[in-house]
């Protein structure tokens, strides 16, 4: 089975599953889709995915009962955080300022009043409890509250790893322990990096450049896909794809630029390499022959208990494996299981030395 | 006594079972986004995700056509999983320790199985997000289409489009649906990400909010 043998099937699924709801189906047409579906295991499941994709997108009928229009609301019209409500700790205090908002400073707002016929029909539509669609009006609430202030701030805790797609379409995905300032004005979209690490993946737009502040560092993209992170002292970018502009060099898909005090220094890897250093993104840390002190600091970021290599013979050590960055018991039992090495684990540290 | 009867009882209680289909996509399809975390968080190719994917459920179809089982979403993890050690071991592509992969495998299938909740609102937040990554002739073809119930003839005539066009926008819509509604899933065991009280936002906004 391959990638592109896929694809032709799905594309052949997706043709009976259009043909099949343009109204023209006879019955000869139905025996044909089942003779289809019978002929092979991936036709079916193909198609069964695509038909569940369908049956789903009717459910978008609870976003229109607010729109009056038969063409479809402008992008980004809903703005429904992508958030589970508990983190947010003044959900209790947003009602009444996104009340006034829409009621008040915002009387052209695109949400207007169809917004709460919406909600209205959304707790209709499903049954809600009153108590769950009392939430939810909170969380829509907050979202449009969020919405028309100048800025965003998300943050991860020690060991968590999120992402986040903000308005005008690009992504963010944050590592542990980061935080970022997302700013987005008519004439430039502007991402701090306070702390920590992150993947962008940018939306095009020739007229707002995607900027990100990094520590003074300026980091510029047009359309495309790196990441930052920022350590004491330096930052590090690495581009997967496009073309990134650090202070006055442009570096392209493959290289990663670190820069120091002295300036940067910019190294061109294959885009494998690369990839490998991202690879926290799927929360996993992908080492290859990569010295223990250093796989130890890598981990350090994730956890709050910390692994100290007492021992430099046991620094030296070359390590490889994939390894989820918050189970560090997992990768010391490996290490106690694959190398010479002893773990005394203590409260707040791990002390690794020879055995 | 009809010596018949029992054999027409149990063809009765047969055939009142679940069609395998709709039990497919309600036990295993519905799984798909944290399917798809489950394999891109292991696997290093993302080219490979899909195929994957795909094989895992052809797996499943065909041992449920023979009987279903019991646990539908841990026989589904449990085939994605070993299907991927059979990759490993056939393509050797990826040079790790079969200890340290089994290890990783097992504690990720372990944080896998408590139910996932996804609430109907962050269902709803993560179709609508969906919908608006559609190509634009797409997205209103479909909102036409699934949204004002209109028939593909008239969707067209609105449109001013040919009824193959409009076909075409809606298998596209399907595919890149059935696509981004399981990307960006919230994952498992991971700390979501918080936002910050927004009061100091509000300070920084400053005298430049005239919209």
């Amino acid at each position: 089975m391959s990638a592109d043998h896929n694809r032709d099937v799905e594309e052949c699924a997706s043709a009976w599953l259009a043909r099949r709801d343009s109204g023209a189906w006879s019955d000869a047409d139905q025996a044909r889709l089942e003779q289809w579906l019978a002929a092979s295991t991936l036709n079916r499941v193909t198609f069964l995915r695509l038909e569940l994709a369908w049956e789903e997108s009717a459910r978008l009928k609870a976003l229109g009962a607010g729109v009056p229009d038969d063409r479809p609301p402008p992008r980004g019209h809903w703005n429904l955080s992508p958030f589970p409500l508990s983190p947010f700790p003044n959900s209790l205090r947003a009602p009444a300022q996104a009340g006034a908002d829409l009621a008040g400073r915002h009387p052209r707002s695109r949400r207007g009043p169809g917004y709460s016929a919406f909600l209205r029909h959304l707790t209709r539509h499903w049954h809600l409890a009153i108590a769950s669609s009392l939430l939810l009006a909170l969380a829509v609430g907050v979202g449009a509250h969020w919405a028309r202030l100048g800025g965003e701030r998300f943050t991860t805790t020690v060991g968590g790893l999120a992402s986040v797609s903000i308005a005008d379409g690009s992504k963010i995905t944050l590592n542990t322990d980061s935080r970022v300032h997302v700013k987005l004005t008519k004439s430039e979209r502007r991402i701090e990096l306070d702390r920590g690490e992150a993947f962008f993946e940018v939306a095009k737009d020739r007229d707002r450049p995607f900027v990100v502040d990094a520590g003074g560092r300026r980091i510029e993209a047009v359309g495309t896909k790196f990441s930052v992170r920022r350590n004491s002292g330096s930052v590090e970018v690495i581009v997967t794809e496009g073309r990134v502009r650090v202070d006055e060099t442009v570096l392209t898909a493959g290289m990663i630029g670190l820069a120091g005090e002295d300036g940067l220094l910019v190294q061109r890897k294959n885009l494998e390499d690369a990839e490998l250093h991202l690879s926290w993104r799927r929360g996993v840390l992908m080492f290859r022959e990569l010295p223990l002190y250093e796989a130890a600091a890598e981990l350090n970021r994730y956890n709050v208990r910390k692994l100290v290599v007492a021992d430099p013979a046991v620094g030296e050590l070359k390590v490889e494996g994939n390894f989820r960055p918050t189970n560090v018991m997992a990768f010391v039992r490996l290490l106690e299981a694959g190398f010479p090495v002893r773990a005394e684990i203590e409260d707040d540290r791990i002390v690794l030395s020879a055995r | 006594m009809n010596p018949l009867l029992p054999t027409i009882r149990v063809e009765a209680s047969q055939s009142q079972e679940e069609p395998l289909d709709s039990w497919f996509k309600r036990e295993i399809l519905s799984h798909e986004a944290l399917l798809v975390s489950f394999i891109a968080r292991f696997w290093p190719r993302d080219q490979d995700i899909a195929d994957i994917r795909q094989e895992a459920y052809i797996r499943v179809y065909e041992a449920a056509r023979v009987s279903r089982p019991q646990a539908p979403k841990a026989f589904l993890f449990a085939t994605t999983r070993h299907l991927m050690a059979d990759r490993i071991r056939r393509e050797r592509i990826v040079s790790i320790r079969v200890v340290e992969e089994t290890e990783l495998l097992n504690s990720m299938v372990e944080e896998i199985s408590p139910e996932q909740r996804v609430s109907a609102h962050q269902e709803l937040a993560r179709l609508a997000r969906a919908f608006d990554r559609l190509p634009s002739q797409c997205r209103e073809v479909l909102w036409m289409r699934r949204v004002r119930e209109l028939p593909q003839k008239e969707v067209a005539a609105r449109m001013g489009l040919s009824e193959k066009t409009v076909e075409k926008h809606l298998r596209t819509s399907a595919r890149l649906l059935a696509r981004y509604t399981h990307e960006n899933a919230l994952e498992p065991g991971v700390h979501y990400m918080e936002r910050i009280d927004s009061d100091e936002a509000e300070r920084e906004r400053g005298p430049q909010q005239g919209r």
